[in-house]
């Protein structure tokens, strides 16, 4: 044999040679796939309703909010019920992508240990599992917004652009926080803290335009106010959303997700000594 | 990265399997185990160290043909896992260059398992899909791996019920069944109980077949003498070197001043 058939060397600006990385991901993507349907089958093994749950999850959520504004609160007040659920399950998208990419790495271990591969497939396979946790509860939000007689518009195929930037975005937030855990691990007890505080400033359990002027220019800051703003106005009012919007969130997802990968890439040879 | 699947040449023997030219292998690493935010926010200003840098080898140039069984000596710390570790492109190397020239399976020290929650038959499926493997590669093997393991209907329980003898049982079928053409084993031979310790080394004897290679690193030097056909020997990250198992083993153990004892055979 004249040519080898696989060379290593050191890399070059600290980044691995990325056609050849690029490549053996996507070589690998039935890892993936097989990832996030063993993780769902394991986090609901032994339930009784099995993997019902992740029906079941969202629905009794927005039966509690119901309760809330229904019963408790006496109103029957449709676009808040509808806000409420459209943007909570978007929510948990970013916030279920957070959660299992903070331990994706130092979790994988043994396989980071013992196997050769790009090791952002592992908080990729997170966003995946996100992902099919999300989709149920798409599901479940449009059929609340059929229940409720909201409006439809062809405006709310803005759905899909807006989607594809929270997905943008929670890749960035996972791949960010999963190599930052490897250096300090504590990060992952500090994470729900952070998430709660995410899902408060958040226009989630009120409506954007609800807040005053004073205090929303304060969430120029805070990446996914304008994301959710922009899904309630498009599911919720079948709106377009708003340009500022659409902007606001694609500079953000873009920004954490290609500095939160170069960070990743150029660490990634470290995993393996650090662990 | 390679792919088991992408490779199913026939080696003869002699032809180069792996190409090794003056490796050198740093890196820093936390002295933490486990680094916080907590203990560098607490530590701050105060000059303390958070990271140490490791010179794991240094000037390592080496050839291994097909046919050979390697055997890599070296007290702790002399970088054999490193450099297991750079052949199987865990880690890149930092200087030098390395040729592999065939698939790689490696049996490192911790084996299968990533995910305890999850049963054996998934992990092994993980594992193999992460190494490169396709669905249908692992079908096709998956068999004889749940077979030799003698795990029997523990391999549908969850990982985190096995016991260290069954993990590493596991870890070894799935590196030894899959037939690679360079196989890397790293200390793993030593676990399991005497009848499975003696299997694992019939499979050794078996797998040594001129079309493939092997490279093992023990500390139990008469494993290593018996199974290997070449010994190097590493220190500090250094080639000291290489040779005759039996010239080899006694220059280390002249260094050493290890002498034959029942305490360094005893485990295999």
């Amino acid at each position: 044999m004249s040519q080898p058939v696989i060379v290593y060397e050191p890399f070059k600006a600290g980044l691995p040679p990325m056609r050849a990385y690029l490549r053996s991901l996507w070589h690998r993507r039935a890892f993936i796939s097989e990832f996030a349907r063993s993780e769902l089958r394991e986090q609901n093994f032994g339930s009784v309703f099995g993997q019902l749950w992740l029906v079941l999850n969202p629905l009794l959520l927005s039966a509690v909010y119901f309760l809330l504004i229904y019963v408790i609160g006496g109103t029957s007040d449709e676009i808040r019920f509808g806000h409420l659920t459209a943007t909570l399950f978007l929510f948990y998208l970013i916030a279920n992508s957070l959660t299992g990419g903070v331990k994706a790495i130092t979790s994988g271990q043994r396989l980071i240990l013992n196997t050769s591969f790009p090791r952002v497939m592992l908080p990729v396979s997170a966003v995946v599992v996100a992902i099919f946790k999300f989709l149920p509860t798409f599901v479940v939000a449009i059929a609340i917004h059929i229940i409720l007689g909201l409006p439809y518009s062809w405006q709310m195929l803005w759905a899909f652009p807006v989607l594809l930037i929270s997905i943008v975005m929670a890749l960035g937030m996972a791949i960010m926080i999963s190599c930052i855990n490897v250096y300090f691990r504590d990060i992952s007890s500090m994470l729900p803290y952070l998430t709660r505080s995410l899902l408060y400033l958040s226009p989630i359990l009120y409506e954007a335009s609800t807040i005053s002027a004073s205090i929303k220019q304060f969430q120029i800051v805070n990446p996914i106010f304008y994301l959710l703003d922009s899904w309630s106005r498009v599911i919720v009012h079948a709106e377009a959303p708003t340009m500022y919007g659409l902007i606001h969130s694609s500079i953000f997802a873009l920004s954490i997700f290609i500095v939160g990968t170069y960070f990743f890439l150029s660490r990634e040879r470290d995993f393996a000594v650090r662990l | 990265m390679i792919s088991l699947s992408d490779f199913n040449h026939q080696h003869t023997q002699g032809s180069l399997a792996v190409s090794v030219q003056n490796l050198g292998l740093t890196y820093t690493t936390s002295i933490d185990k486990k680094p916080t935010l907590k203990s560098r926010i607490k530590s701050l200003g105060r000059g303390k160290k958070h990271t140490r840098i490791v010179q794991a080898l240094n000037g390592v140039s080496l050839d291994v043909h097909y046919g050979t069984v390697l055997g890599i000596i070296g007290s702790n710390g002399a970088g054999k896992s490193s450099l297991m570790r750079v052949i199987s492109g865990i880690v890149p190397p930092t200087q030098g260059r390395i040729e592999v020239h065939g698939s790689v399976s490696t049996l490192l020290a911790l084996g299968v398992g990533f995910n305890q929650a999850m049963t054996g038959r998934e992990n092994v499926y993980l594992g193999g899909l992460a190494a490169g493997m396709s669905r249908a590669e692992i079908d096709a093997n998956f068999q004889a791996i749940a077979d030799f393991s003698e795990l029997g209907e523990a391999i549908d329980a969850p990982m985190r019920t096995y016991s260290s003898g069954m993990f590493a049982r596991l870890a070894f079928s799935v590196a030894a069944v899959v037939e690679p053409d360079i196989l890397i084993v790293d200390e793993a031979l030593s676990t399991g109980d005497a009848h499975f310790k003696a299997k694992s080394l019939n499979r050794m004897k078996e797998l040594r077949t001129a079309d493939r290679a092997l490279i093992l690193v023990s500390h139990a030097l008469a494993t290593i003498e018996d199974l290997c056909n070449e010994v190097i020997w590493l220190d500090k990250g250094k080639l000291m070197a290489r040779g005759n198992p039996t010239e080899v083993i006694a220059a280390y153990r002249e260094f050493m001043n290890v002498r034959k004892s029942a305490s360094s055979d005893e485990d295999v």
